[in-house]
C-alpha cells in the first residue's frame, strides 16, 4: 500500500524491524486513521509488546510512548537498547523517565 | 615491577627501566597524553624525528575484568597537527599487560629505508628487519600470516599497514585479534607515525608472561561479578550490541534526521534498510557458513558488537563492521549496497587505512566531482591503490580535509583537519560541541560516557535546542577521558550508568588491583587532568579557542528534514572546556 495523506508511515526498530516484516510483508506499514490515536494505542493494534518499547519516533522526533499520533504522521518504534550517547543528545532519557520498559536495569 | 621501555630507532637500542614515578598511577590515555605532552615538542613535525609514540595498555588490562583488553596509543597526529589517542582492541594490550609492561615508546628514526619488525617478549625487546614480502604493499591479512608463521600463531601483532608505511595521514595502526583478523586504532594517522619511524611491525609473545598481580584477589573477584552483572543485564549491551552492532544506528540515526547523507547535504536517506544493523544481522543469519552476528574483539568482552560478514556463499569478508564506516560509505557516500561496503571495508583494514576519516574523504571527493556519487567499485578500486600507491589513492588517504582543498569545496566536513563521523551536529547539538572542542579533532568517542552527572543533566536535553548542552558536552568529555584510561571498552558504560552499583564496581576492580582507594570524584578529577594535558600540548603547538569551530557551512546550510544550523556563538563553545 503507498502512503495517502492520512495514513500513518510506521517502522520498528531493532526486533520489531523483523517483527513488522514478518507480520505485514514489508516496511513501513502504512496504517489508515481516522482519528488522533496515542503511540501506546497503535502499539496495542500492532500487538507490539509494551516492554519492547523505550521510546517512539514521531516525525523525527522522540516522544513518549504516550505521544498523540496524528493522521499523516511519520512514527517508528524504539525498543530499549539504542547505544551511545544518543540516547541522552537525542531526548531518550527526559522522555523515558516513567516508563517501565526503559533503559534502566531489569533485574533478570 | 613494571616496565617501561623506550625503543630508539636512531641507533637501534632499547632501554628498560622502572616506570617513572610520575607515571606509576596511569594507564591508557592518561598515561599516553602525559608522556607525549611532557617530552614530544608540541611543534615538531609529526613524521619527523622529534615524534615519539607511545603504546600502553589500559589499568585494568591483562586482567579477568570483562571488556578490559583496550589499549591506548598516543602520539602528534601527522593529521590533526593535535595530540592524539587512539584506541583499539585485539591482543595485544592483554599480552603487553601480562608481561608487565606499562608502556613502550619509539622514538627516533633511522636515517634509511630499511624496515623493521620490533619484538617484546619475556627477554625483553629484539629489534629485526623486517621480511620483504611484508613490505612495498603486502596487505596487513598476508602479513599477519607470514608473522604468524615466522613468530609463531599466538603472538599479539601490530602493524603498519602499506598505508603507514607509505605514510598517509589517515594510516590507522592494525592489530591482530584472536582470530587472526584486524582491529585498528583507527584515527589521527598514527599508523603513519609507525612508518615515519621504520616500524613496519610489532610482535608481543607473552610467553613464559604470568599473571598480572592484584593486591586483593577477593575484592576484585566480587567487584568483577557486579560488574559484569551490570553490563549483562542492561538492554543496550545484553541485546542491542550484541545483535545488531553498532550498526543499530543507522535506522535511529536516520529516523532523529541526524544522519549525515551526501557529503553533510541531507540528514536522512531513503535506502537505509539496505544498510541498517537490522539489515545486517539478517543478512547474516540468512546467510550462514563463517557468518557470526556477535563477536568479541578481544578475550573477556561480553558485549560482544563486533561480528563477521560473510559473503553470499557463507564465506568472511570482514569483521568489526562498524557503524561509522557503514554510514560513511552507505549515506555520507550514498554506496547503497551493504556488500560493497564490506568489500571496501575489508579493503581499508587490509591497506590500514582509518575507515572513517577514508569514507568521508571518498564522499567530499564525490562531491568535489572526483568520484561519481554511490559508485562503490570505484571507491573499492581508490582504497587497494593506496597499496601502491596511485596519486588519487594519496589524496583520498591525506584526509577529507585535503580532498576538500584539491576539489576547491567551502564545504569539507572536518574539524582541525579530521573528518566528522556519523551524526550531524546541526540535528544534535550536544554532539556537535564535543567535535568542535575535543582535543582530537572531530572525534564521536571523545564524548561516549554517560556518568551519573550526565544523567541528571540528560533529562532536560532537547536535541535541537542549545539548553543543557554545554555542561552535557563537557560531562562527557571529561568521563570519556577517565574511562580511556582504564582500558575499558567505552561500550561498558551503558550499562554502569544505569547501576550506581556498576560504577562503584569499575572503581573497586582498580583500587583491588592496585591496593589503592580510589573514589568517583578522584576518577573524575582524572578525566579533567586528562583534558587539561591535552589542551596544554595543543596550545604549545599553535592550537587556539578560535580552532575548536565546526565547518562554517554548518552555519548557513541548513539540514533535512529538520531545517537547522548550527547556531553555537564562539563564545559559548567556549565554556565547554572552562571547568
Ligand atoms: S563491545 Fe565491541 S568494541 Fe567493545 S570490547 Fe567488545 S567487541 Fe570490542
Amino acid at each position: 500500500m503507498e502512503k495517502s495523506s492520512t495514513a500513518l508511515e510506521i517502522r520498528g526498530f531493532l526486533q520489531l524491524d523483523a517483527y513488522l516484516k514478518k507480520k505485514f510483508g514489508k516496511t513501513p506499514v502504512y496504517l489508515e486513521i481516522e482519528a488522533p490515536l496515542s503511540g501506546l494505542e497503535l502499539s496495542k493494534q500492532l500487538e507490539i509488546d509494551r516492554d519492547d518499547i523505550e521510546v517512539i519516533f514521531v516525525n523525527g522526533f522522540v516522544q513518549e510512548v504516550d505521544y498523540i499520533l496524528n493522521p499523516g504522521d511519520r512514527v517508528a518504534f524504539l525498543p530499549p537498547g539504542c547505544p551511545g550517547p544518543y540516547r541522552i543528545a537525542l531526548g531518550f532519557y527526559g522522555k523515558n523517565q516513567g516508563n517501565e520498559a526503559n533503559f534502566k536495569i531489569k533485574n533478570k | 615491577m613494571q616496565k617501561f621501555i623506550r625503543i630508539n630507532m636512531t641507533t637501534l637500542q632499547s632501554t628498560i627501566t622502572e616506570v617513572p614515578e610520575k607515571y606509576v598511577g596511569l594507564g591508557g590515555r592518561a598515561l599516553t597524553s602525559s608522556f607525549v605532552n611532557d617530552e614530544v615538542i608540541p611543534t615538531c613535525h609529526a613524521l619527523g624525528k622529534n615524534n615519539k609514540i607511545i603504546f600502553a595498555p589500559g589499568l585494568l588490562s591483562g586482567t579477568s575484568a570483562p571488556n578490559s583488553g583496550r589499549m591506548s596509543v598516543g602520539a602528534k597526529s601527522p593529521l590533526t597537527g593535535t595530540i592524539k589517542e587512539s584506541n583499539t582492541g585485539g591482543s595485544s594490550s592483554q599480552m603487553l599487560a601480562k608481561l608487565g609492561i606499562k608502556a613502550f615508546v619509539i622514538e627516533g628514526k633511522p636515517d634509511n629505508t630499511t624496515f623493521y619488525v620490533i619484538k617484546l617478549d619475556i627477554n625483553g625487546v629484539t629489534i629485526e628487519e623486517a621480511p620483504a614480502e611484508i613490505l612495498g604493499g603486502c596487505g596487513n591479512y598476508e602479513a599477519i600470516r607470514i608473522l604468524g608463521e615466522k613468530y609463531g600463531k599466538h603472538v599479539g601483532i601490530a602493524l603498519a599497514g602499506p598505508a603507514g608505511e607509505y605514510r598517509m595521514p589517515a594510516a590507522n595502526i592494525s592489530f591482530k585479534d584472536p582470530e587472526g583478523n584486524i582491529r585498528s586504532a583507527g584515527r589521527g594517522g598514527l599508523g603513519a607515525v609507525l612508518g615515519s619511524k621504520n616500524v613496519k611491525a610489532i610482535v608481543i609473545d607473552e610467553t613464559g608472561a604470568g599473571a598480572v598481580p592484584i593486591a586483593d584477589p577477593e575484592a576484585f573477584r566480587a567487584a568483577s561479578k557486579v560488574f559484569s552483572k551490570a553490563i549483562l543485564d542492561h538492554p543496550v549491551a545484553g541485546t542491542g550490541l550484541a545483535l545488531y552492532g553498532t550498526d543499530v544506528l543507522v535506522n535511529i540515526l536516520n529516523e532523529a534526521g541526524g544522519l549525515p547523507a551526501r557529503n553533510f547535504t541531507a540528514g536522512r536517506i531513503e535506502h537505509n534498510d539496505n544498510i541498517s544493523g537490522e539489515t545486517l544481522n539478517a543478512t547474516i543469519t540468512e546467510r550462514g557458513g563463517e557468518g557470526k552476528v556477535s563477536h568479541g574483539c578481544h578475550k573477556g568482552c561480553i558485549i560482544r558488537c563486533s561480528q563477521w560478514y560473510p559473503d553470499k556463499q557463507g564465506k568472511y569478508i570482514t569483521s568489526g563492521f562498524e557503524y561509522e564506516t557503514i554510514w560513511g560509505l552507505g549515506a555520507d557516500a550514498g554506496i547503497e549496497d551493504l556488500d560493497a561496503i564490506a568489500y571496501i571495508d575489508r579493503a581499508m583494514d587490509d591497506v590500514g587505512i582509518d575507515s572513517i576519516e577514508t569514507a568521508v574523504a571518498v564522499a567530499t571527493a564525490m562531491d568535489g566531482g572526483l568520484i561519481p556519487w554511490g559508485d562503490g567499485k570505484a571507491v573499492l578500486q581508490i582504497v587497494e591503490d593506496m597499496a601502491k600507491p596511485t596519486p588519487l589513492a594519496r589524496i583520498i588517504a591525506g584526509g577529507a580535509a585535503v580532498v576538500g582543498k584539491v576539489c576547491g569545496l567551502y564545504r569539507t566536513p572536518v574539524v582541525k583537519d579530521q573528518a566528522i563521523p556519523a551524526y550531524d551536529p546541526r540535528a544534535i547539538k550536544g554532539i556537535g560541541l564535543t567535535y568542535a572542542t575535543t582535543t582530537m579533532g572531530a572525534d564521536h568517542t571523545a564524548g561516549y560516557c554517560i556518568s551519573g552527572n550526565i544523567l541528571k543533566i540528560g533529562g532536560f536535553i532537547d536535541p535541537l535546542k542549545k539548553e543543557g548542552q554545554i555542561e552535557y558536552a563537557r560531562a562527557m568529555q571529561i568521563g570519556t577521558a577517565a574511562i580511556d584510561s582504564t582500558g575499558m571498552c567505552l561500550f561498558v558504560y551503558f550499562g554502569v550508568a544505569d547501576n550506581p552499583g556498576g560504577y562503584q564496581a569499575l572503581i573497586d576492580m582498580i583500587n583491588a588491583q592496585y591496593g589503592i582507594q580510589l573514589t568517583s570524584d578522584d576518577v573524575d578529577e582524572l578525566g579533567k587532568t586528562v583534558l587539561r594535558i591535552e589542551r596544554d600540548f595543543n596550545k604549545r603547538a599553535g592550537f587556539t579557542n578560535a580552532h575548536d569551530r565546526l565547518p562554517e557551512f554548518m552555519e548557513y546550510e541548513p539540514i533535512a528534514p529538520h531545517n537547522v544550523v548550527w547556531d553555537f556563538t564562539p563564545e559559548e563553545i567556549d565554556e565547554v572546556m572552562k571547568f
